[in-house]
């Protein structure tokens, strides 16, 4: 333990201390804020990653399930049954529609699983994703923002449905989910035999990928893709809208925590100009100059990591109450990432002073 | 006891500035001062003083000449091992203290170890030790700026003394302080000299600090002068050289003083001065060469 010299320096000025410190908790808010943004939109699609079918058919041409439109003969799908390995086809239809609320319109993805009889499935799975005839299963975000509970009444297209269950939210921002039964949703939307999917669930035993494979050589006009791969085809579109501006907003944050860490630990080094002098005088070594400086920044991005995470997921919370889609997920990893980056910024932020310091010339500690 | 030369100064010269602006503030000095002595360096303002110490404390290269601590020619030393040089072995006092406001009293003299690589414990015990002989003990957690002017001067000296280096360099040590506390000040820095086995060379132009130091120059236009003895005024108790003060003969003996309205003095009651001197003053400053011719 040495003379506390970096905190005594910096809590000497207690109110440039907490403005310094409530300047990186800013920067640090932003950029976690941005980042758990994305990575609470990037869950979109992990509906595809939930359900029982790990293989999806889609019509050719189909880039997504979200912004592109995909129709399957009930031959595709009987073409899709029949290859090896496949225990069950499961047609889906799913289709983005609004739906009358109060006086306005919500829109929401409706989608319908014929569920054959026989599959060995968890209720969960079929509570959340098979509501029986006239139920509609909806998410927590589509709760709050319509005020539907359960128990609540809708009619869509003359069909009468009651909110059967209102799951915990999910990860789907850009879209939520409303899951009906099969019959329903073709008295909604079907058009006769013309589906919108095919869930395939592969026989135990059977390789995905081997079956994907067989599924899409035995018809040329589909393509197939994994549930992983058909959930990264959504999330590729959030990415390529999202990415580039958070990668600025992050990279903001980070400029302005380089800032005011770098002009508070260069005025305390200012400062205090005629100390360091005494201190290179009688004999302190460039390193002991440059850990205070060093431990000064550090002092002020540590403290402002702190308030500043304390905050985002404060406002996180805030944020959340008051708008349904703020979803935001904080990953240990990208606390990590950020505690990382804040460290870079204190060692940045130290350059300047440290800098100053080298060219101090100690005999000025003579003049008067 | 042989006592050691600390430091030994030959052919100093140092110039600032450059053609007939140049200005030679140091030129041709040289001194040697050995442990447990104090030299006095004294000059009017702009006369090299400052100069001369920061050549002497390795912190300003001189243009010609070298300085000796102890066998290490620090003129020839690279910055890394002059700052090394200067951790071990030369403590500085300055006239402004100099002083880490934001730590306390303990702290700034722990700082020092701190930079001599003594750690924790070790250097709180130290600065504590060493802040309690000096009168400080009751101030170790003080703020610097809770201290009188001779208390801050004290903590300097404190922080000059705790790595033991055998060079201690005061800079106008008294000017910011009254008589009373630039006297107690000047006689600590002599024991700093005598008790520490140290050579202290202190640079001011307070005339009232001359007769503690064990040994005086005068420096004029960066040039050493000679100043003569010293003597002291039996009246005022002022140190005057002789060939500026005014002598009278009396019983014997040759008596030098500051001015004519001292003389008058002594001499309307010559035996009231002389008494006082021998009374006792002998105990409250330290013997001075010429007290008496």
């Amino acid at each position: 333990m040495t003379v506390p010299v970096a905190r005594r320096n910096l809590l000497s000025e207690k109110g440039r201390f907490a403005i310094s410190v409530g300047g990186v908790a800013f920067a640090v808010l932003l950029i976690l804020i941005v980042v758990a943004l994305y990575r609470g939109w990037s869950q979109t699609g992990e509906v595809f990653e939930k359900l029982p079918g790990e293989i999806w058919v889609t019509q050719i041409g189909t880039s997504d399930p979200f912004h592109s439109t995909s129709l399957l003969t009930s031959g595709d799908v009987g073409l899709a049954a029949s290859v090896e390995g496949v225990e069950a086809a499961v047609p889906v239809l799913s289709r983005q529609m609004l739906i009358p609320i109060g006086d306005g319109e919500e829109s929401v993805r409706f989608m319908a699983l014929a569920l054959p009889g026989g599959l060995q499935l968890s209720p969960d799975v079929v509570a959340a994703y098979a509501p029986a005839p006239g139920d509609i299963v909806i998410e927590e975000t589509l709760s709050r923002k319509t005020g539907l509970k359960e128990g609540d009444r809708l009619v869509v297209r003359d069909v009468d449905l009651r909110v059967g269950e209102v799951r915990p939210r999910g990860g789907d921002v850009l879209s939520q989910f409303a899951f009906v039964h099969y019959s329903d949703a073709e008295r909604i939307f079907g058009v006769g035999d013309i589906v919108n999917y095919a869930m395939l669930i592969v026989s135990p035993g059977s390789s995905v990928d081997e079956v994907a494979a067989a599924v899409s050589a035995g018809n040329d006009g589909v393509r197939v893709y994994t549930s992983t791969a058909f959930a990264e085809a959504v999330r590729k579109e959030i990415d390529e809208a999202f990415l580039p501006v958070i990668s600025i907003l992050v990279i903001i944050g980070f400029m302005v925590g380089v800032a005011v860490v770098g002009l508070t630990t260069y005025t305390a080094t200012i400062e205090r100009a005629r100390e360091f002098g005494v201190m290179k005088a009688v004999g302190a070594s460039g390193g002991f100059l440059y850990r205070i400086v060093l431990t000064q920044s550090v002092i002020l991005t540590a403290s402002g990591f702190v308030v500043g995470l304390a905050a985002a997921i404060l406002l996180a919370r805030l944020a959340e109450q008051m708008v349904p889609e703020f979803v935001t997920d904080f990953r240990a990893l990208d606390l990590a990432g950020v505690l990382v980056a804040a460290g870079l910024m204190s060692v940045i932020a130290s350059l300047a002073p440290i800098r100053r310091i080298n060219g101090i010339d100690p005999a000025m500690v003579f003049r008067a | 006891m042989e006592r050691k030369t600390v430091i030994t100064a030959q052919g100093l010269t140092k110039s600032f500035g450059s053609g007939s602006g140049q200005v030679k503030a140091v030129d041709g000095i040289s001194l040697a001062v050995p442990s447990g002595e104090m030299l006095l360096i004294m000059g009017p303002s702009g006369s090299g003083k400052t100069t001369l110490l920061t050549i002497l404390g390795g912190l300003l290269h001189p243009d010609s000449g070298s300085v000796h601590i102890e066998d290490v020619d620090i003129t020839r030393l690279p910055d890394k091992k002059l700052t090394e040089l200067r951790r071990r072995k030369v403590g500085f006092i300055f006239q402004s203290f100099n002083l880490w406001e934001s730590l306390t009293v303990s702290e700034n003299v722990e700082l020092s170890l701190n930079i001599a690589g003594v750690p924790g414990r070790r250097a709180t015990d130290k600065a504590h030790a060493v802040l309690t002989e000096l009168g400080l003990g009751a101030r170790l957690g003080f703020a610097i700026t809770g201290l009188s002017g001779g208390e801050k001067q004290r903590v300097s000296i404190a922080r000059a003394v705790v790595n033991d280096p055998r060079l201690v360099l005061a800079d106008e040590p008294t000017a910011n302080l009254d008589s009373a506390h630039g006297y107690e000040v000047m006689m600590l820095l002599r024991n700093v000299a005598r008790s520490g086995d140290r050579a202290v060379v202190v640079v001011s132009h307070d005339q009232r600090i001359r007769e503690v130091a064990d040994r005086v120059i005068w420096l004029e236009d960066g040039r050493v002068k000679d100043i003569g003895r010293l003597f002291r005024d039996p009246v005022c108790g002022m140190s005057v050289e002789a060939a500026r003060a005014v002598s009278l003969e009396w019983n014997g003996e040759t008596y030098h003083f500051c001015a004519n309205g001292c003389r008058r003095d002594f001499e309307a009651n010559p035996e009231q001065f002389i008494n006082r001197r021998q009374a006792g003053e002998a105990s409250v400053r330290p013997a001075m060469e010429g007290d008496k011719e």
